[in-house]
């Protein structure tokens, strides 16, 4: 475990090694401890804009003793399926991942970069914090059950501003992650059932909604795709609106076939 | 009542009246828990237009880490600058006012480059101006604010060798595409385009 001033003590160092100016984005538990929310972190997760960067910040964590481990832990949902793997540094049980503009199942968009409001400068090293909705959606990507915890106090001590993350789920299926809103409503209804978490009603349904729709709108264009997505369900909530859906695509089935005769 | 979840009622920014407005209590009470708060860790205080004192509430201790850059330029300027997004320099020192002048110079903002114009009063160490100007590549851009400082208020003498020195920088906008129709002149001796006219400086004779 990396506590705060340890992180902050890494960057320095890392800040020293590093020759020209980086700038990266943190995520997750660091980003959290930036905030005061929380006091350790597992590891340090760091998206990058260029690819310079990620290699330069590689070869600083190099000199430093870090070495790339090259099978990746199964944190994210569809794992095995996103192209974008994060690099992984680790040096004894302190680890570092760097990502690539894609963290996995969601896009480093402008919008996050837009809500980024705190930066830190360590020498050439230029980090900047995500916002807190920003965490709360990167975490619903996750399928540890620690990253549940951490979503539930992000609930409870940050005043989220539900709107944002509506819009930044819409957002990120605009940029190709077409099923980012399903697995927030999955995320979220996880959370409100098992942990109790404090999410306003109106917001879950508005969710569930923009989930249906686009469920519905992706069976009617490849309906064989998206059997793969049904086949792999996650909660009651989703597998009863995933029924729905399927009544809905095999009553229009028998309509056509009746049609044909 | 417990700190913590007094200040998650009160987070965001308020003045003390919407503090006691919030808590139910008088003006006074109010004040009182302020103190407490900040003493927590969970208020900071800072001051508006006509010395109001606005409290910034925050459920969270945060540790106080490194140097906030508009803390800096606040301390030094005569405009204070509301905090929209920190900037937070991570140093073994607290950055001299010659660096936050230098910084503000290659900030791209508006706001930071005209509160830096009142910074030329507090350098009396030009050399050391000089030296940060070439490490943020910023010598012609605080030249030709220099000049445009000198024509509102009173500012201490720049010595002509760093004059020179700041010469050799890079021209071009202070501001990506931003001209001044009343500095012509300096921005052609300076090649750098000023972002202000004479109405922009209006705030410093207020």
């Amino acid at each position: 475990m990396i506590n705060f001033q340890e992180q902050l003590e890494f960057f320095k160092l890392i800040g020293g090694e590093l020759k020209e100016r980086v700038v990266c984005f943190v995520i997750g538990g660091s980003a959290m401890m930036f905030y005061g929310a929380k006091d350790e972190t597992k590891d340090v997760d760091m998206v990058f804009l260029e690819e310079d960067g990620l290699n330069m910040m590689k070869q600083a964590l190099s000199k430093m003793g870090f070495d790339e481990k090259k099978s990746v832990v199964k944190i994210f949902r569809r794992y095995e399926k996103a192209r974008n793997t994060p690099v992984m540094m680790v040096r004894g049980e302190e680890r570092f991942d760097l990502f690539l503009r894609e963290i996995i199942t969601m896009k480093m968009s402008e919008t996050i970069i837009d809500r980024a409001k705190e930066t830190h400068e360590f020498g050439n090293l230029l980090i900047k914090v995500v916002a807190p909705e920003d965490i709360f959606l990167l975490k619903s990507a996750t399928e540890r059950e620690k990253d549940k915890t951490d979503a539930l106090s992000l609930i409870q001590k940050f005043k989220l501003d539900w709107r944002v993350i509506i819009e930044e789920s819409l957002h990120q299926t605009k940029l190709g992650q077409h099923l980012f809103p399903v697995y927030l409503f999955d995320f979220l209804y996880e959370l409100k059932e098992d942990l109790k978490a404090e999410i306003p009603a109106n917001v879950l349904g508005e969710i569930r909604k923009i989930s249906e729709d686009l469920l519905e709108k992706r069976i009617g264009r490849s309906f064989c795709q998206e059997q793969r997505f049904l086949s792999t369900p996650n909660s009651a909530g989703i597998l009863a609106f995933k029924k729905k859906v399927r009544k809905k695509t095999e009553g229009k089935a028998k309509r056509g076939k009746k049609r044909k005769r | 009542m417990d700190l913590q979840l007094c200040a998650q009622k009160l987070e965001g920014l308020c003045t003390a009246a919407t503090l006691a407005k919030k808590l139910g209590i008088n003006e006074r009470t109010a004040i009182n828990y302020a103190w407490k708060l900040r003493k927590a860790g969970y208020l900071k205080t800072a001051y508006g237009g006509s010395k109001v004192r606005i409290y910034r509430v925050s459920p969270f201790r945060k540790k106080i880490v490194g140097y906030s850059f508009y803390e800096l330029l606040n301390k030094y300027s005569k405009i204070k600058l509301a905090v929209r997004e920190d900037y937070i320099i991570h140093a073994e020192r607290e950055p001299s006012v010659e660096e936050i002048l230098a910084r503000a110079a290659v900030h791209d903002s508006f706001r930071v480059v005209l509160a830096s114009l009142s910074l030329f009063n507090k350098i009396y160490d030009w050399a050391r101006l000089k030296k940060f100007a070439d490490v943020y590549a910023s010598g012609r851009k605080i030249g030709a604010l220099y000049d445009v400082a000198r024509t509102f208020m009173r500012v201490r003498r720049m010595d002509e060798r760093t004059r020179r020195g700041l010469r050799h920088g890079k021209k071009g906008y202070i501001i990506e595409g931003v001209k001044s129709k009343h500095f012509q002149d300096i921005e052609k001796e300076w090649g750098v385009f000023i972002p202000f006219n004479k109405a922009d400086l209006a705030r410093y004779k207020e």
